[in-house]
């Protein structure tokens, strides 16, 4: 965990910027715009699909990418934390009395509950789901240098909600780091976030408020140092996004063609075609 | 000669200067904050073409405050500011961004871009020139002020001195009259100290570039400064060559800041030998020389 890390659960945006600018595979010569359709078309791919093996198999070719890319997997099954619980907690609710066979059946005040096959599927298929999205997102940041990134914000989104994104993504640092500084002030006198938020939740609070405030300021300084250099409501980036090469046409290509079949198979226009 | 700012009835006011030469003229120029405290008051204060003029005093004494004002950020809320011939107090500070150009304390607050190429853009493009101009007037600033390898990082992963670096190349690329460096060295270590001040004397010399600096580095202002403005309860109480400042101790002690310590040595070294003399130090290099000649 960094100096500046709140959790080993938590993604950690210094270490995920390093690989972005450090590390280089054959993923990061990729067009950021490859990987950015890759993106959507795994999007679609997951909310179209209920095929568990069709999911399972994503997720494995995802994740051996992930590892090819040369990026940190204990990390990544780390940062899982916080996605896993998240789906836990929705599905863990829509997973009892789903019809199928019953593997746990009990009996609370009188309200029969029961886990079956279909419930465990369903709950295997939105993790897969949120895993292959959160290990496919985290591949994408890691693979794509801030630059390219930020230039990629600046032409899909409008402006202001472009700028907006441009500088909340530079201030996370920015504020990240004085959270991690204020938390060492605390560390170092034997304080601790996780171990002493029940006993000093009070203070924690007041570190919190305190990285507010400080932000807060930091803001009307940042607008200050703009207005001094004559802003007047937008600025751009320099950076063009290297474009796609052919092979990157050809193998988005491929991609779309397999992601509308299996559209057109969910949908049932399979079966038709096939007549 | 060192011109105590004040008659002998305590009312302020300013030398008499060469207009030619003008470049700013702060004419008793008050601020008040909203919350009620005095920024400023009474606040004479110039800067003529090719100078380097520094700001010294203690903390709170009002230097950041001044600096603000002479781009425009804050205007006075009483008195007279003119920049270029332009006065700021009767609405023609638009644009003042352009002729005065502002290096803040904290670099961490001036690079908000996603890269240092895209910050330094950022000036000459609000100043309307195209892309590809102001990526040209980009690349020559951080190739002035020697950081022209940053150009592709973020600004996150530089140094103190590199953050500083670019941020003085934020402002050369807009081409100003005047830059007014709040702080330059203050928190950085002395291989980047040095460079700062490098840069200074380059402003100056190879881009014929009048630098304002608001300092409590001492040392600094006295190996670089042409003109030295002591700042106290915000305003000017003093001015004079760093020579006629820096020895006057007691003027210094009066303004709350202690001699740089050049000064410091050489008048330790002159009372250890009994010596009293009118040269004045304020360099290594000038006082080895008087140690030399004893």
């Amino acid at each position: 965990m960094s100096a500046t890390n709140l959790s080993d659960h938590i993604p950690d945006l210094d270490l995920i910027t390093y690989y972005a600018e450090t590390r280089r595979s054959c993923f990061t010569v990729l067009s950021p715009w490859t990987k950015f359709s890759l993106l959507l078309l795994i999007i679609y791919v997951v909310t179209i699909s209920r095929n568990i093996i069709l999911l399972a198999g994503l997720y494995c070719i995802i994740l051996v990418a992930y590892a090819g890319a040369h990026l940190p997997v204990r990390n990544l099954f780390s940062w899982y934390t916080l996605p896993v619980l998240f789906v836990l907690s929705l599905v863990g609710i829509m997973a009892w009395n789903e019809p199928g066979i019953a593997i746990i059946t009990f009996t609370i005040a009188g309200f029969p509950f029961m886990l079956t096959d279909n419930g465990i599927l369903l709950v295997i298929t939105l993790l897969l789901k949120a895993l292959i999205v959160v290990t496919y997102s985290l591949f994408f940041l890691m693979t794509t240098r801030y630059e390219h990134f930020s230039a990629m914000i600046y032409r899909i989104f409008p402006s202001p909600i472009d700028q907006i994104f441009l500088m909340a993504y530079r201030f996370l640092f920015l504020t990240l780091a004085m959270t991690g500084s204020i938390l060492k002030a605390v560390r170092s006198r034997g304080g601790g976030l996780i171990h002493s938020i029940h006993m000093q939740g009070r203070l924690f609070a007041e570190i919190f408020a305190l990285v507010f405030i400080r932000s807060f300021e930091r803001s009307e300084r940042v607008q200050k140092a703009m207005i001094a250099r004559g802003y007047s409501g937008s600025y751009g980036t320099a950076v063009e996004v290297p474009a796609l090469h052919m092979y990157e046409y050809v193998f988005l290509g491929i991609c779309s063609a397999l992601v509308i079949t299996l559209a057109l198979n969910d949908a049932g226009f399979g079966r038709i075609l096939a007549l | 000669m060192t011109i105590i700012r004040t008659d002998p009835a305590g009312i302020p006011h300013c030398p008499h200067i060469d207009k030619e030469r003008e470049l700013i003229h702060v004419d008793c120029a008050s601020h008040i904050y909203p919350d009620g405290s005095v920024g400023i008051h009474d606040m004479c204060f110039y800067v003529q073409k090719n100078e380097i003029v520094a700001l010294c005093g203690p903390n709170g004494s009002g230097k950041s405050t001044l600096i603000e004002h002479l781009n425009g950020l804050l205007i006075p809320s009483e008195g007279n500011i003119a920049v270029n011939g332009r006065s700021i107090t009767t609405g023609e500070h638009t644009n003042l961004w352009r002729e005065v150009g502002i290096v803040f304390q904290r670099s961490d607050d001036q690079l908000f871009a996603p890269t240092v190429l895209d910050d330094v853009m950022f000036g000459p493009i609000n100043m309307g020139m195209s892309r590809e101009g102001a990526r040209s007037a980009a690349l020559e600033a951080l190739e002035a002020v020697g950081a022209a390898d940053l150009v592709s990082k973020l600004p996150n992963y530089l140094s103190g001195g590199q953050k500083r670096l670019v941020s003085i190349a934020g402002i050369l690329a807009m081409k100003p009259l005047i830059i007014a460096l709040d702080e330059p060295t203050s928190d950085l270590d002395p291989v980047h100290s040095g460079m700062i001040e490098n840069l200074i004397f380059d402003l100056k010399q190879r881009f014929g570039i009048s630098v304002v600096i608001a300092t409590h580095d001492l040392d600094l202002a006295a190996r670089i400064a042409d003109r030295i403005c002591l700042v106290r309860h915000g305003s000017v109480f003093a001015e004079g060559t760093p020579a006629e400042i820096f020895y006057d101790t007691v003027l210094l002690k009066e303004t709350g800041l202690k001699p740089p310590q050049i000064v410091q040595v050489y008048l330790a070294y002159c009372q250890r030998l009994g010596i009293h003399t009118d040269y004045h130090p304020l360099t290594i290099e000038s006082l080895m020389e008087f140690i030399d000649r004893k």
